[in-house]
């Protein structure tokens, strides 16, 4: 708007200032411009995809030009995944989505929500029908994709005999996988007569009944080109198929309902190869490294075994008898021994003497010595009492040496003042 | 008759069995638990394996054939500017 004062300024005479716009302000009146025009919110448009950019971000930037103009354009993450071709430089494509200023930059750009390659739109529209139709019968589950072998024997190949797939998919396995057989059921590629003979080949080699895994391939192309791997025939003949397929079509960017029939999606029939099959290129040093393990582990074993016997006859020796110490020993018993026996017989001497000794005090024969007498009747009766004699009676005295004949003159009852 | 280095029925397994092979002897030989005698022997084996697995990649020529020859592939073929991707 313009400011409508007259206030005088520094330069003298009056005048309509002009309004000071800051950038921000600029852009988004501009932005609010494009916003409000109904027509720019749903737009299409065919131009030629220049330098596409795939930054970590996932959306992808590129520029939409034709022979005189060119104008920014961004698929963003979302719309990119449900896209069935990835913008690549050259391609002619139709865009529709909406146009909008980007304030930060002061640009405009297309904001695409869906791309198809130009020309093919009613390609697209029976790709579009046949993949919903056949995602529906759950031909494209990833349940029903099979393991590739790891160790394949024979790899059959579907592809032209003469065209530069059939060539690098020998150099890659001849490179990688040496040991094994590949089997090469030719057909056409392109054309109208492509898609039955694909099946064709296709059925030869599941008629062979030895083949592991097919590899299904051929190189870019236009869309038309390419339009035989989008063929319910040939989808079906890849999902049908009694032993793994791998589907490596056109380029990276190109996706047919074949590889999503696939049991493995290769970008491209190059990388099919080197999927089917392991690489065997590193398989020297891997068999050196195993031999290596194995001598490594014998070479321990031994090695342990030696120890263990050196260990064992250590203990042998020191199990065996010390037999100097046994003879330490059995002298030193003897001597024991010995010594035991004769203290023992030492005192058996003293006590017997002693024993002697008391037997000898117990016996009559010392109190006869020692004047006393044993008085005894004719019957041998010891006389303790005068009441066992009478006057006239025999007695038989016995004295220390010998004992005397005597006859009783009286009989005195009471010993006290008879003892002297 | 252990000196033969890939005796004749190891000629006739498949590569990856005697690769497989290879592997289980020496992880029985690294846990150590046989007896001598037969880690000795399972040690021979292994270096037979070897040899001959190792014979076989040396001597593995990728083995390239064809079903039906020209059929469904003779007239229409698709051009080397059209087939240039590999």
């Amino acid at each position: 708007m313009v400011n409508d004062s007259d206030q005088p300024t520094l330069w003298g005479a009056p005048r309509a200032a002009p309004r000071i716009l800051r950038v921000t302000d600029l852009n988004r009146r501009v932005r609010a411009l494009l916003d409000g025009d109904p027509a720019l919110a749903d737009v299409w448009v065919e131009g030629e995809v220049s330098q596409p950019t795939y930054p970590p971000s996932g959306h992808c930037f590129f520029t939409l030009k034709d022979a005189a103009s060119q104008v920014k354009a961004v698929l963003f993450r979302e719309e990119l995944a449900r896209a069935t071709v990835r913008p690549v430089h050259g391609m002619q494509v139709i865009c529709h989505g909406k146009v909008r200023a980007y304030e930060p930059q002061g640009t405009y750009q297309v904001y695409v929500e869906s791309l198809t390659p130009a020309g093919a739109g009613d390609l697209h529209q029976q790709y579009e029908a046949l993949r919903v139709r056949l995602a529906g019968e759950g031909l494209f589950d990833p349940a029903r994709k099979r393991p590739l072998p790891r160790w394949p024997r024979r790899i059959g190949v579907v592809t032209s005999p003469t065209g530069a797939v059939w060539r690098d998919i020998g150099n890659v396995l001849r490179r990688r996988y040496p040991i094994g057989e590949l089997v090469l059921s030719p057909t056409i590629v392109q054309g109208p007569t492509a898609a039955g003979a694909i099946v064709r080949a296709l059925d030869r080699l599941s008629a062979r009944g030895d083949i592991d895994v097919v590899i299904l391939g051929r190189g870019g192309g236009s869309l038309e080109d390419l339009w035989s791997f989008n063929d319910e025939r040939v989808v079906r003949a890849v999902a049908a198929a009694p032993m793994p397929v791998v589907v490596g079509v056109g380029h990276e960017s190109d996706v047919t309902l074949a590889d999503f029939a696939a049991d493995l999606r290769a970008p491209t029939p190059s990388a099919a190869a080197e999927q089917v099959a392991p690489d065997l290129s590193t398989f020297p040093a891997i068999l050196d490294r195993l031999r290596d393990r194995a001598s490594a582990a014998l070479v321990g074993r031994l090695a342990e075994r030696r120890r263990f016997l050196a260990a064992e006859g250590r203990a042998l020796t020191r199990l065996l008898p010390d037999t100097a110490a046994l003879r330490q020993r059995t002298a030193d018993l003897v001597d024991r021994g010995h010594r035991a026996l004769l203290s023992r017989t030492g005192q058996q001497a003293t006590a017997l003497v002693g024993l002697a000794d008391a037997l000898r005090a117990l016996s009559p024969a010392a109190t006869l010595e020692r004047g006393y007498a044993v008085v005894r009747l004719a019957d041998g009766t010891i006389v303790r009492d005068p009441a066992q004699t009478a006057a006239g009676e025999l007695l038989d005295v016995v004295v220390a040496r010998g004992s005397i004949g005597a006859r009783v003159d009286r009989v005195t009852p009471g010993t006290e003042e008879l003892l002297p | 008759m252990t000196d033969q280095p890939a005796a004749d029925d190891l000629a006739a397994r498949p590569f990856d069995e005697l690769v497989a092979e290879l592997q289980r002897i020496v992880q029985a030989l690294e846990t150590g638990n046989l007896p001598l005698e037969e880690s000795i022997a399972r040690y021979r084996e292994a270096l037979r394996l070897h040899a001959a697995a190792e014979q076989r990649l040396r001597e593995a020529e990728l083995s390239i054939s064809q079903l039906g020859r020209g059929l469904d592939a003779g007239g229409e073929e698709e051009t080397a500017a059209a087939d240039s991707d590999g």
